[in-house]
Order: structure tokens, then C-alpha cells, then sequence
């Protein structure tokens, strides 16, 4: 039988533009913050999971070990990368903690992409093919990319502004119920109409923000979190899809463009675990990179069939008084852009019932998912007995 | 002219290579005889590595565009507005070609048939081709 985990303590650093520290400071303040939320001395913490390529590259788990002592780490993971990372972290954290292999783990991720120069741009150099065929078009922002997908999208369900629009509304008024938030400005339609053009169809109301910040949790067993001076979280489930496609090929050679395989995979996968169903799922935390590509991972988990995004989050409701709020704090496109680490963190204020204003009643199972395509992540939390 | 880094794979030579002779070429595996984009080492359909570059006739449709109204890189600051759109050719099923297209953006519609163009007097960008809508060529 496996052992249960749980997370027992969270981090993070307020949601910012451009912070005046660096990104190991961020990180510092994050782990600080989640090792007094548990109450747990740093020498506690005998493993460390991130994704594995943002984190190794800024704020590498050995500089992390050496800055806090952790004398007794014998566990090292890392899974992914950006938000699949974070969100499948727990499923790394989780197998350590079955196999024996390590007790209390700290699970960290970030990015300092408000004040880096190239900001998210940057980050698609590392493959060959856009490099090559696609820089010297223009073609550099992910806006361009994921404005593609929702031209496309249109056509093909006949899917109008007032679609993408619905997501953004609904979002920007949880992040209003919740002070840390970085966009503090009502949106209703006309405001969403009068939006800037980004990369049409998309508008800057249909795009994320840009943060630099950390977040960080620690995952532990049953035994452990009974003693801890949070109420645990428990990891009911964690799953991790993907599909046979490269980097360089994401955003535009896929046969069908507008499925995301992996959000299926990973969905079934922790359901599986959990032995939940998606009508389970009290609230979701969704990727929510753009307004499309959280209405396409909506209908890729399940939720709703294919081109019905947009009916399903006005009729359902996505508020946080809704039938299936989503993104409770604001997510991506009003919150901060931490690249979902901040969906994990919310998830467990929601189910510790601390999200003030923006709680959810009665929240007993919350899902978060990440993207990182091609790669998909999704973890299911449940409420503290 | 073409702009292509000045360090790129070998797969991804005869792209640039069928520019340089104003023509569009694709990687076709010799074994399947199905093309595959971007360039890989080997077939992705079938893992052969005999892969030959098939040129098209280069007429194509558009699959789906955008016109980018910011700069993401500040190099493009000064051709904004711009199109960028995803290509597809009746010769090369499997390909999408990402290119700009010269053109009033209210003209266009998904699907619409697009011509290659190879001279410097339309490009946007340094690609070393751009497309118009099919009978402006
Ligand atoms: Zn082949």
C-alpha cells in the first residue's frame, strides 16, 4: 500500500511586475515562507524537487541545499519543465516519499521574467527550428503563437471575441476579491473591446501577465504533517501527459492544432488515482497562459466537449461564487505569471479554507493544471479531514 | 535575401538552399514518401533516414494568421503592423510553413490560396520569402 502525502506548508512572494530582488532572493523568501508555514526548521527537509530546466538554470537545488545547511538531503528530483514541473512536482515528491527515498521534501519554482530582458521571449531560443524558420519572420512572441491557435479556433467552432472575452471577465473579478493580486482594474466587455490589439485576435485582456516571483511548498507523510502547525493538504492525485511532438513543432505542426493530448492523459491519470471524477472538482486552477489556451484545456481534460468552452464557462459560471469557479485568485491573466506555481499555492489556501473574500464554500477537491506544452500536468488536492 | 543563421543544423540546409534558387523545399522521406516539418534526423513517420528535399509548386492556403501589432523584439518595432500565418500546400501534406504575407489583413480568410514571392521589393522580414494573395503575384 502506498503511503499518503501532503503539503504541509506554502510560500510565495508577492505577485509583482518587477521585484528589486533577484531571483535566489525571491527563492529565499519563498522557502523561508513556506518553512514557517509549516514549522519546520530547513534541516528538516531531506529532498528537493523542481522542474527540470528554469529552476537548474536559476536557482539549482545544491545552491538552495548550501544556502539553508540542509545537511540530511538524499533526495534529488526534478520532472518537465515550468508549469508541468510545478504541478507534477508532488508526484516526484510523492514517489520518493513511497519509496523510502526521502521524508519531507521541498518542492520551489520561479521566474525573475519581469525584469530579464528578453522577459518570456527569451525562453523559445533553445530551439533550433523556430531559431531558423520562424525569428526571421517575426514570429518571436507568445502571443503570435497562441493567436494562431485562436484564429483557428474560431473558424473551426465558430467561436466569437465575447468566448475569449467570458474567461478573462471572469477571471479579473477573482483576482478583485484578492488584494495581492497585480491587476487591480475592473474588465467588463466594453473594457475587454477596448483592450489593446496584441496579435489579433488576441488582446493584451486575453494574455497573461509578466512577474517575477517565487512560490514554494512542502510535501511530507501523514505521520510527519500530524505534528506540523498547518492543517495538511492531501495529494489525492498527480498526472503527467504529453505527445509525440517537439519543442520546435508545438505551435504549428500539430495534425490538430486545437486538442491538447496531454491535458487528457494527465487528467485521466490523476483522476485514476484519486478515484474522482471530474464532476468531483469543486474549483480549478487552469493554466491559464492566454484566454484560449485555458478555454482549449478545459474541453482537453474533459470538461466539456470540443469548441464548447466558451457556452460551458458563461452558463456553468467560473466566478468564484460559480458552479466550477476557475482560477480563484485571477490566475495567469490577472494574478501573476509565475507559470502556475501560484495555482498550487492557491489551491491549498482555498481547501485550508484561508482565501478570504475569494473562498470558495464547502471547497472539498480543487484540480490544478499546468502547461507546458508538449507537456501536461495535473494535481488534485483535497481538503484536510 | 535570406537570413538564415549563420549556424543552423545540417537537416535544415535545403531549405535555404531552394531559396537561394527562388524555389520551396520540404523534407520527404525516400522510404514512406510522406514529407515531415519541421526538418528531423530521421523520418518521424517511420525512423528511415534516406530523406530527400521535394521541391513544391508553392502555391498554398492559408491555415490560420495574425497580424502582430507589438514588438516582442524590438527589431520589429518599425514594421508593425505586420502578418504572420501558417501555410499549407497541396503538395506537401503534413507541412505548415510559417511566413508573412503581404497583404491588407481584412482581406484575408483561412483557407484563402497564397502565392510564395522572392524578392526583396515585398519581404517583411528576412526569411527570404513572403506570400501575397494568390493573383497579386
Ligand atoms: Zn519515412
Amino acid at each position: 500500500m502506498t503511503k499518503q502525502a501532503f503539503i504541509v506548508g506554502v510560500g510565495e512572494t508577492p505577485p509583482t511586475r518587477r521585484s528589486s530582488k533577484d531571483i535566489r532572493a525571491l527563492a529565499i523568501d519563498a522557502i523561508d515562507a513556506a518553512l514557517a508555514d509549516a514549522g519546520l526548521p530547513p534541516t528538516a527537509i531531506d529532498g528537493i524537487v523542481t522542474d527540470g530546466l528554469i529552476m537548474p538554470n536559476t536557482v539549482p537545488h545544491e545552491y538552495v541545499t548550501a544556502q539553508y545547511g540542509m545537511d540530511k538531503r538524499r533526495f534529488d528530483g526534478s520532472i518537465s519543465y515550468g508549469g508541468t514541473g510545478i504541478v507534477c512536482a508532488p508526484m516526484i515528491a510523492k514517489a520518493a516519499i513511497d519509496a523510502g527515498l526521502a521524508e519531507t521534501v521541498l518542492c520551489y519554482f520561479g521566474v525573475d521574467w519581469g525584469t530579464r530582458a528578453s522577459g518570456p521571449y527569451g525562453f523559445h531560443d533553445l530551439y533550433p527550428a523556430k531559431l531558423a524558420f520562424e525569428k526571421p519572420v517575426g514570429f518571436n512572441g507568445q502571443p503570435s503563437y497562441f493567436a494562431l491557435w485562436a484564429r483557428r479556433y474560431m473558424h473551426e467552432f465558430g467561436a466569437t471575441e465575447e468566448d475569449l472575452a467570458a474567461i478573462a471577465i471572469a477571471q479579473r473579478s477573482n483576482a478583485l476579491r484578492n488584494p495581492r493580486s497585480q491587476v487591480k482594474k475592473p474588465l467588463d466587455l466594453e473594457a475587454y473591446r477596448a483592450s489593446r490589439m496584441i496579435s489579433d485576435p488576441l488582446r493584451a485582456a486575453d494574455c497573461c501577465v509578466i512577474s517575477d516571483g517565487v512560490c514554494a511548498f512542502i510535501v511530507t507523510t501523514g505521520e510527519r504533517a500530524r505534528d506540523l502547525r498547518q492543517k495538511p493538504v492531501k495529494i489525492m492525485g498527480c498526472g503527467f501527459g504529453t505527445e509525440p511532438v517537439s519543442g520546435d513543432d508545438i505551435f504549428t505542426q500539430r495534425a490538430d492544432l486545437l486538442r491538447i493530448p496531454g491535458a487528457a492523459a494527465a487528467a485521466q491519470q490523476a483522476l485514476r488515482q484519486a478515484d474522482l471524477t471530474l464532476g468531483d472538482v469543486d474549483f480549478a486552477e487552469i493554466y491559464d497562459c492566454f484566454t484560449i489556451s485555458c478555454l482549449m484545456q478545459i474541453e482537453s481534460m474533459g470538461f466539456c466537449g470540443p469548441g464548447e468552452a466558451g457556452p460551458f464557462v458563461r452558463e456553468r459560471g467560473t466566478t468564484v461564487d460559480g458552479r466550477l469557479p476557475i482560477n480563484t485568485h485571477g490566475g495567469l491573466l490577472s494574478y501573476s505569471y509565475l507559470l502556475g506555481a501560484e495555482h498550487v499555492i492557491e489551491a491549498v489556501r482555498q481547501l485550508r479554507g484561508e482565501a478570504g473574500a475569494a473562498q470558495v464554500a464547502d471547497a472539498q477537491v480543487g484540480l490544478v493544471s499546468g502547461l507546458s506544452v508538449p507537456d501536461y500536468g495535473v494535481l488534485l488536492l483535497g481538503r484536510p479531514t | 535575401m535570406s537570413d538564415a543563421p549563420s549556424t543552423i543544423a545540417p537537416e535544415f540546409a535545403g531549405f535555404f538552399a531552394a531559396l537561394q534558387e527562388r524555389a520551396l523545399a520540404f523534407p520527404c522521406c525516400d522510404t514512406c514518401a510522406r514529407f515531415h516539418w519541421y526538418p528531423m534526423k530521421a523520418c518521424p513517420h517511420c525512423r528511415s533516414s534516406v530523406i530527400s528535399w521535394r521541391r513544391i509548386a508553392g502555391t498554398g492556403s492559408l491555415y490560420s494568421w495574425t497580424t502582430v501589432r507589438h514588438a516582442f523584439d524590438p527589431a520589429w518595432r518599425d514594421r508593425l503592423p505586420y502578418i504572420v500565418a501558417l501555410v499549407e500546400f497541396p503538395d506537401a501534406p503534413g507541412v505548415r510553413l510559417i511566413a508573412n504575407v503581404a497583404a491588407d489583413p481584412e482581406s484575408l480568410a483561412i483557407g484563402m490560396a497564397v502565392t510564395p514571392c522572392f524578392d526583396d521589393g515585398v519581404a517583411i522580414g528576412k526569411s527570404g520569402v513572403t506570400f501575397v494573395p494568390a493573383g497579386n503575384a
